[in-house]
């Protein structure tokens, strides 16, 4: 299944929606979306993983190669509707600690307000 | 060649060679024998005071049997003429015959001396000289006639091939004329003469081997025919002269065969002649048009011949000079896209700079472009180049620019659509030549490749251990498969003391070349660190400090250390982001997963790392069982796209853990293959079963 990469804009917060499969080839265009220069001048990256059903390490290495640089620039990276298996890929590798993961949108703007 | 065959090829010279002998005594001996009965006649009548006692049918079979011997052996001696050496042909047919002709006039003019210094009239020697010049005559028409025809079939059909062989029985038909002594003057047979006239005129239009004659070829063939056109004007002359001759008691210009003969020779030798002279002019583009298939051919065979690069733009060159007819010429190859000027033809660099910059002002540079008039653009005009005409052909495929050649020439016009057209060919050829060439040895390379990473396999297996420790207090089974030629999985272990043991395995992110040299790096840092036997959560720490600084940014590495103390019946271990450890404990019966924290190790690269890796210490009972294993095993996705999963695998464990560490681990590995059925293989698997055993009796 390939991968399907959208974002929306709003204010000060962009949602970037993952439609697929995140593997070695779909996390190229996913560091590519992050890597735009554009997305600094957000501060809250809200990532909807609603319909993400797989990631891959490779996946994983794109949010973590971008995640000091989020951090620096006081960007909060905030991952929402998570399916399970994909969550416990986070957890086993120890992110659900590093990184935000709430269960709903609702919640995510809570947690990105404050 | 079997000794039959030599024996038959051999058997059939003898024949051809006793046939060629016997041919030439015939035509020696009837001629022979005509004279005799000549001179006889005419000495008879000489005397006797009458004229004309002749005896024509012994005299016609003579001459019948003459004519078709020399035919004959004639027909068989042109069977040697092969190839396309018509020039050849022509100098033989003139050397051997055509010459006759001029001997024969010879002959007459000393018969006509003699007679007229001498005053005196000699019947018999004007018969023998009549008698000789008929001969030559018969000799150079049967050498003719049959070069003619080798000539004539030159590419021939069918058709052709029936035409000739009716033509040739037809007019050996008209010696049956002179065999019952008709008159072929007579009214009946002109329908027949008509045909045979015809005939030849049709004969006559086949000329083939004209065209492939080249420009200087032609020429000299034209003095050729034109000797062999005068040898039978001369003939024609003569015998017509002395048709009728009251001095004369036999005259040959009765024998329908031979006027017809020399009728077709010297028609078929008047065509040639003229096509030859007005295909003169255009000789020259034929010429060209074979030289350009030549080089077509040359191009496009480059690649068998494993001919470099630089011979194709060599070939190229020359080539689309000689077919543009271009005065001057370069050739700029890309060389790390700069261009570099590699061939010049009548040009200086200086000018080639001067070009370039007026182009690059007209940013023109690099494509296709043509001016047939440069001295119309104020900007050439102003370079005061003695060329007229340029023509700009880049070489380029769709991804890549090879090269780009210039050409010039020194008139208006100089490139019309048809040169274009070739030089578009040749360059398309160049191409696909070129594209072709780096295939090739793109291909070699990825050969190589392939045996390189045949030797990083071999290099990987060497790091993985084949065997553990056999001690009687645990048993230990691995299983271990590479998705791709090289793996990012390992494993590996380490005798700490007599009764302690430290078991590493970890998973490098990504696969291929780049994993494996971190999995060989990970081999380094566990027996690096584990030389100074510390705890696995200090070993975590000390591994993820090493790893930030050597490790790409979307690289990480998941790890477990287990260190294993079997006097103290325990194991403490820590885990980085690896996935949970399975463990069945035989006391409470019970299967489970270690639920600790830890986090990868390469993720976050400085000393707040340290707060995430938890270190955990386990009591083991005799008969518990430890599944460690990659992602590869649970992650595992069946042909629904399923994944394998955590509670399959535990739920596995609860089935077989009463088995030994080998069973088990075979039990794992056939669910989870027949789970995603045969060659479905994603990622790498790993699988560790370590089972501590009951007894222990060297404790």
């Amino acid at each position: 299944m390939p991968m399907k990469i959208t974002n929306e804009p709003k204010d000060t917060t962009i949602i970037i929606t993952l439609d697929g499969e995140l593997d070695a080839s779909s996390s190229v265009l996913l560091d590519e979306e992050l890597s735009d220069p554009e997305i600094m001048k957000y501060s809250k990256i809200l990532v909807d993983c609603k319909n993400l059903h797989y990631i891959s390490s490779a996946g994983l290495g794109v949010f973590i190669s971008h995640l000091q640089r989020f951090e620096d620039a006081q960007i909060k990276l905030i991952f929402f509707n998570m399916q399970e298996k994909v969550r416990n890929v986070f957890e086993i590798l120890g992110l659900d600690l590093l990184m935000t993961i709430v269960s709903n949108y609702e919640e995510a703007i809570t947690v990105s307000n404050e | 060649m079997s000794l039959q065959k030599l024996s038959t090829v051999f058997r059939f010279m003898l024949y051809k060679t006793n046939a060629k002998s016997l041919l030439i005594t015939t035509a020696i001996v009837s001629w022979a024998l005509l004279l005799a009965t000549v001179l006889f006649s005419a000495e008879s009548a000489r005397q006797a005071g009458v004229a004309r006692v002749a005896l024509p049918y012994v005299n016609n079979l003579l001459i019948i049997a003459f004519i078709t011997a020399t035919f004959l052996h004639q027909r068989l001696s042109a069977d040697n003429l092969k190839g396309i050496d018509f020039i050849g042909y022509l100098w033989n047919l003139f050397s051997k015959a055509g010459v006759a002709a001029y001997l024969s006039v010879a002959l007459y003019l000393s018969y006509r001396m003699v007679t007229g210094y001498a005053n005196l009239q000699s019947p018999l020697l004007l018969h023998l000289v009549y008698l000789i010049n008929f001969g030559l005559l018969v000799i150079f028409l049967a050498k003719a006639f049959y070069i003619w025809r080798q000539l004539l079939l030159y590419h021939k059909n069918k058709f052709l091939q029936i035409a000739w062989n009716w033509f040739e029985l037809l007019l050996f038909g008209t010696l049956l004329l002179t065999l019952f002594n008709f008159d072929y003057t007579s009214y009946v047979f002109l329908p027949l003469l008509a045909l045979l006239g015809f005939y030849i005129l049709f004969l006559c239009t086949n000329l083939k081997w004209v065209a492939y004659l080249t420009f200087n070829n032609k020429s000299r063939s034209l003095v050729l025919l034109g000797a062999i056109l005068l040898s039978c004007y001369i003939f024609a002359r003569f015998f017509h002269q002395l048709a009728n001759s009251r001095e004369l008691i036999i005259d040959f210009t009765d024998v329908a065969f031979l006027p017809l003969a020399m009728v077709f020779v010297g028609a078929y030798t008047l065509a040639a002649f003229l096509v030859s002279l007005f295909s003169l002019p255009t000789s020259s583009v034929f010429e060209q048009k074979s030289e350009d298939l030549l080089n077509f051919q040359r191009l496009s065979q480059s690649i068998q011949q494993g001919q470099s690069e630089v011979q194709v733009y060599d070939m190229l060159f020359d080539s689309t000079i000689k077919a543009a007819d271009a005065s001057a010429a370069w050739f700029e190859q890309m060389r790390n896209s700069e261009p570099q000027v590699t061939h010049l033809l009548h040009i200086g660099s200086e000018q080639i700079q001067r070009i370039r910059h007026l182009l690059l002002a007209y940013n023109i540079h690099n494509i296709d472009y043509i001016n047939n008039n440069l001295d119309r653009n104020p900007g050439f005009r102003e370079l005061q180049l003695p060329w007229k005409s340029l023509i700009i052909l880049p070489i380029k495929s769709k991804k890549n620019l090879f090269g780009v050649l210039y050409l010039l020439k020194d008139i208006e016009q100089g490139f019309d659509r048809e040169t274009v057209n070739v030089l578009r060919t040749f360059t398309s050829q160049t191409i696909l030549t070129i594209e072709n060439l780096r295939l090739v040895k793109e291909s070699l390379q990825n050969e190589r490749y392939k045996e390189e990473l045949k030797i990083a396999t071999q290099v990987q297996e060497s790091l993985i251990p084949k065997t553990f420790p056999v001690d009687s207090w645990f048993e230990i089974s691995t299983h271990a498969v590479a998705a791709k030629e090289v793996g990012g999985d390992f494993y590996d272990f380490l005798q700490l003391s007599e009764s302690r043991i430290a078991i590493i395995i970890g998973d490098v992110s990504g696969k291929g070349i780049s994993a494996a040299f971190h999995m060989a790096q990970m081999k380094g840092i566990f027996h690096g660190l584990m030389q100074q036997d510390m705890p696995p959560s200090e070993f975590m720490k000390q591994a993820n400090s090493a790893l930030s600084r050597c490790l790409e940014k979307t690289s990480f590495i998941t790890s477990s250390l287990y260190i294993i103390d079997y006097r103290m019946k325990g194991f403490v271990f820590a885990r980085a982001g690896h996935c949970h450890t399975l463990y069945y404990n035989a006391m409470m019966d019970e299967v489970f997963y270690f639920q600790t924290e830890g986090l990868g190790l390469g993720i976050i690269r400085d000393k707040s790392y340290n707060n995430h890796v938890r270190e955990m210490y386990y009591d083991y009972n005799p008969g518990d069982v430890m599944v460690i294993y990659t992602d590869g095993i649970v992650e595992g996705r069946s042909p629904a796209n399923e994944e394998y999963g955590e509670d399959r695998l535990l739920y596995m464990l609860t089935q077989t853990y009463h088995l030994d560490a080998e069973d088990i681990k075979y039990a794992i590995i056939n669910d989870l293959q027949d789970f995603t059925g045969p060659d479905n293989l994603y990622d790498d698997q790993t699988l560790l079963v370590i089972k501590f055993k009951t007894i222990q009796p060297n404790s």
